[in-house]
């Protein structure tokens, strides 16, 4: 016999001091794995009651139920998962798509109720023993059934495009827009933030059954200027995809783009039925003041109902700020002219070059119309006032980039300072790079706002591709002076912005007069909120009119103001950005609509 | 692993290797080249172990994918052994004179995903799915969905909402969609 033979029994000794491997009452404490699929929790600050988990649910055991305490608001339907637990077989799949990560499971596998019903129940809202376990069944980061990476966008590299107007964005080809509707969810959150209510899942659908002509046409149940929003819109809508909450929110804006460019113009009438409207039946007419978003919309819905409609448009030609404001590289011209030549066709007339209150009067407007709908936009500059903003070097950013569309040149300086951080103020610094790079071969502009970077009202990608074409971004100063030497101007000294807003969220900036700067420049262009020109209003009838805060013409949920035969909408009264003047026009020519039928 | 690998290789034309982790690896094998494989890894290479069998139905390529999984004691590997097959003629030699184990494995996938065994022992059984009559579960196109709606009946009170319509009634219910196109015959 060997020594290990007689020693190798005392090894059980060797764990006789430790805590047992064993578990004491194995009837009562008996936890699940730590990834064990066991009963539901649902994190409702997290849920956004998009109901993937019921789609998914292949037994059926999942239905969307109103929970009080859960308000239905944008991004965020209210409703919960109610969970059959007579159906669950527990595969974890709606745990796995659910998009926000607020769905996951207990380790807890054990309860007993004497009520069947009882196991019919809401995680999250009812109380069970199971909320606060840390254990349990959440979704692998290596799994997802959800792809949460968008389809790169294809876009012309800086080099070859900073010294032209040339469209950055290309566009989706077919493959990637069939790719990245895929990515869609279909639950329909985004619905309710679009301020023109598109039915977004519908179109997103249609992409991906290759039927365009179908999406072309849901496009315009909500909106007839496709081509310019699947460019320039905000998309408000991907700010509460249901993507966004763990990767990139679905590129809604570049697959309406897709949609509306895969139509040829001569095609339009015969895709949206309407080879038969080139002659208004109605006897009624509607005058409608100013060609912009706000405008046509409410131009192409009343022409589609028989209506006689007449556009009287200040400027020499269609699209409003879309135009005028946008630059080219943006949103190229013909594009408009796309959107716009369909809706003249269908025999709307546009009136250009003729300004309401000068060219022709607002009550000759009312004598000779049924009814009027005013979208006159945000055209004039606001300034901040500061000593030497007075100079004749001083511009506003409107008054620039509308001069730019119309074809004018402008006086191009070498060395420019822009003021504000929005998106107006990103499309006039980029504007003046390209011309200073035309004219000089060089760029010096720096763009400078009270805000700083993180809360720069302006788009991400504007300024990342402002700094790509050369210009200075440099956020979180308040101008306070511009220098002047001999009526010219040397440039802007601005202080420390410390915050923008006080505690009530009102605009109440903060500075720190000891951190100063100066940035040369010999001319200084102004992009700090825009005006509305509202002259062509007269005494007479402003006193039938009601206005509201910061002059603003107060109007019912229908844009129908205190004159029941004047529509007002667009920027002056929402916005200011195209979709919400789109939907506007909408409502109003709907509205108006009702009025003339009474 | 290497001198293993090595050796197949040169059994295998072109033998392609995935190594998943240190300890997994996986290799596709011919169908007519199974039988002979499996008993050379098993006699020669030490994988005297199979851990078990699986089928992944791959409907896009109208094949299954069947897995054997094997084990080596001396250098702690797991090495996958994965043989595509037609869907259309769902058939595989059975294995089972190599690890007669492999019956219950046979009898399982011949239930879940209709793939036959002809002579593994007992396979037409039913496995769990007794007096199943649908087609095969785990092939993707059984609409379990669809298969569980007409099965088991609606439990009274259940009711839903569509996210989609109850934010429209929440939050702008009187908005409408694009008025109706006029049409000049009315």
């Amino acid at each position: 016999m060997k020594l290990k033979d007689i020693l190798s029994p005392f090894n059980v000794w060797e764990r006789a001091a430790k805590k047992p491997w064993t578990i004491k009452d194995p009837i009562n404490d008996r936890p699940g794995a730590a990834n064990y699929r066991g009963f539901h929790k649902n994190d409702f600050d997290k849920c956004i009651g998009c109901g993937s988990c019921e789609e998914i649910c292949q037994n059926d055991a999942i239905d969307l139920v109103p929970v009080e305490g859960q308000e239905t608001k944008e991004g965020n339907s209210g409703l919960r998962p109610r969970i059959d637990y007579g159906r669950c077989c527990w595969c974890g799949l709606c745990v796995d798509i659910c998009p926000t990560g607020a769905l996951t499971m207990s380790n807890d596998y054990t309860w007993v109720a004497d009520d069947p019903e009882d196991y019919r129940f809401i995680p999250g809202a009812d109380k069970t023993k199971w909320q606060d376990a840390t254990k349990g069944y959440k979704r692998d980061e290596g799994i997802a059934l959800i792809n949460y990476d968008r389809v790169k966008m294809k876009e012309i590299e800086p080099e070859n495009r900073d010294k032209s107007f040339i469209e950055i964005v290309k566009g989706y080809n077919k493959d990637q827009a069939m790719k990245e509707a895929e990515r869609c969810l279909e639950c329909g959150i985004c619905i309710a933030t679009c301020p023109a209510h598109m039915d977004i899942p519908a179109y997103i659908a249609a992409i991906r059954d290759d039927d365009i002509e179908n999406a072309f046409r849901i496009l315009y149940e909500t909106n007839p200027l496709p081509e310019i929003c699947g460019r320039i819109c905000t998309h408000k809508c991907e700010t509460v995809c249901a993507l966004h909450h763990n990767g990139e929110p679905l590129a809604i804006r570049w697959l309406k783009r897709y949609i509306a460019d895969q139509i040829p113009k001569d095609k339009y009438m015969e895709v949206l039925g309407t080879e038969h409207l080139a002659d208004p039946i109605l006897d009624r007419k509607v005058a409608i003041i100013g060609a912009g978003p706000a405008g046509i919309s409410a131009a192409y819905y009343l022409a589609i109902m028989g209506y006689q409609v007449k556009i009287f448009e200040a400027l020499p030609d269609s699209g409003g700020m879309t135009r005028y404001g946008i630059p080219e590289y943006r949103l190229p011209y013909d594009q408009i002219e796309k959107d716009y030549d369909y809706i003249k066709s269908l025999g709307v007339e546009m009136q250009f070059s003729t300004r309401v209150g000068e060219d022709i009067s607002l009550e000759e407007l009312h004598r000779d119309y049924d009814a009027v709908f005013a979208g006159t936009g945000l055209h004039l500059g606001r300034s901040t006032r500061i000593p030497g903003s007075d100079n004749k070097r001083v511009y506003f950013a409107t008054d620039l980039l509308r001069e730019v569309s119309l074809g004018n040149e402008i006086d191009v300086a070498e060395k420019i300072v822009v003021i504000g951080g929005g998106n107006v103020a990103m499309d006039i610094t980029r504007t003046l790079a390209r011309l200073q790079n035309i004219k000089y071969g060089k760029v010096d502009v720096l763009t400078t706002s009270l805000e700083t970077e993180d809360i720069m009202p302006a788009d991400r990608e504007e300024v990342v591709e402002a700094r790509e074409e050369k210009a200075v971004i440099d956020p979180g100063w308040g101008p306070k002076e511009i220098e002047i030497s001999d009526g010219k101007i040397k440039g802007l000294h601005v202080v420390k912005c410390l915050s923008v807003f006080d505690e009530d969220g009102r605009f109440n900036p903060k500075f720190d007069d000891n951190q100063r700067k100066f940035f040369e420049a010999d001319m200084i262009v102004e992009s700090i909120g825009q005006g509305m020109d509202l002259s062509y209003l007269s005494e007479e009838i402003k006193s039938g009119l009601k206005f509201g805060p910061r002059g603003r013409i107060q109007v019912n949920k229908n844009f129908q103001s205190d004159l029941k035969w004047l529509f007002v909408g667009g920027d002056i009264i929402q916005g200011p950005d195209v979709i919400h003047g789109v939907a506007n026009g909408h409502v109003a020519a709907r509205a108006i609509d009702q009025f003339l039928k009474k | 692993m290497k001198n293993i690998l090595k050796r197949l290789n040169e059994k295998i034309d072109d033998l392609v290797v995935v190594k998943q982790r240190d300890d997994l690896y996986f290799i596709k094998v011919k169908r007519e080249h199974t039988d002979f494989i499996l008993r050379y890894l098993k006699l020669d290479e030490n994988f005297k172990h199979l851990d078990f069998m699986q089928a992944v139905d791959y409907i896009e390529n109208n094949q299954f994918q069947l897995t054997y999984m094997l084990y080596n004691y001396e250098i702690k590997i797991n090495l996958g052994i994965n043989v595509m097959i037609d869907r259309e003629k769902a058939e595989m030699d059975s294995m089972h004179r190599i690890w007669p184990h492999l019956w219950q494995y046979q009898r399982e996938i011949h239930e879940m995903y209709g793939i036959n065994f002809p002579g593994s022992p007992r396979v037409d059984e039913s496995f769990v799915l007794e007096g199943w009559e649908e087609m095969p579960p785990m092939r993707r196109d059984f609409d379990t969905l669809e298969y569980s709606k007409r099965t088991f009946y609606p439990r009274p009170g259940r009711s839903t909402n569509d996210p989609k319509e109850y934010m429209k009634e929440k939050l702008y219910h009187d908005f409408a969609k694009s008025p109706k196109i006029r049409r000049d015959d009315e």
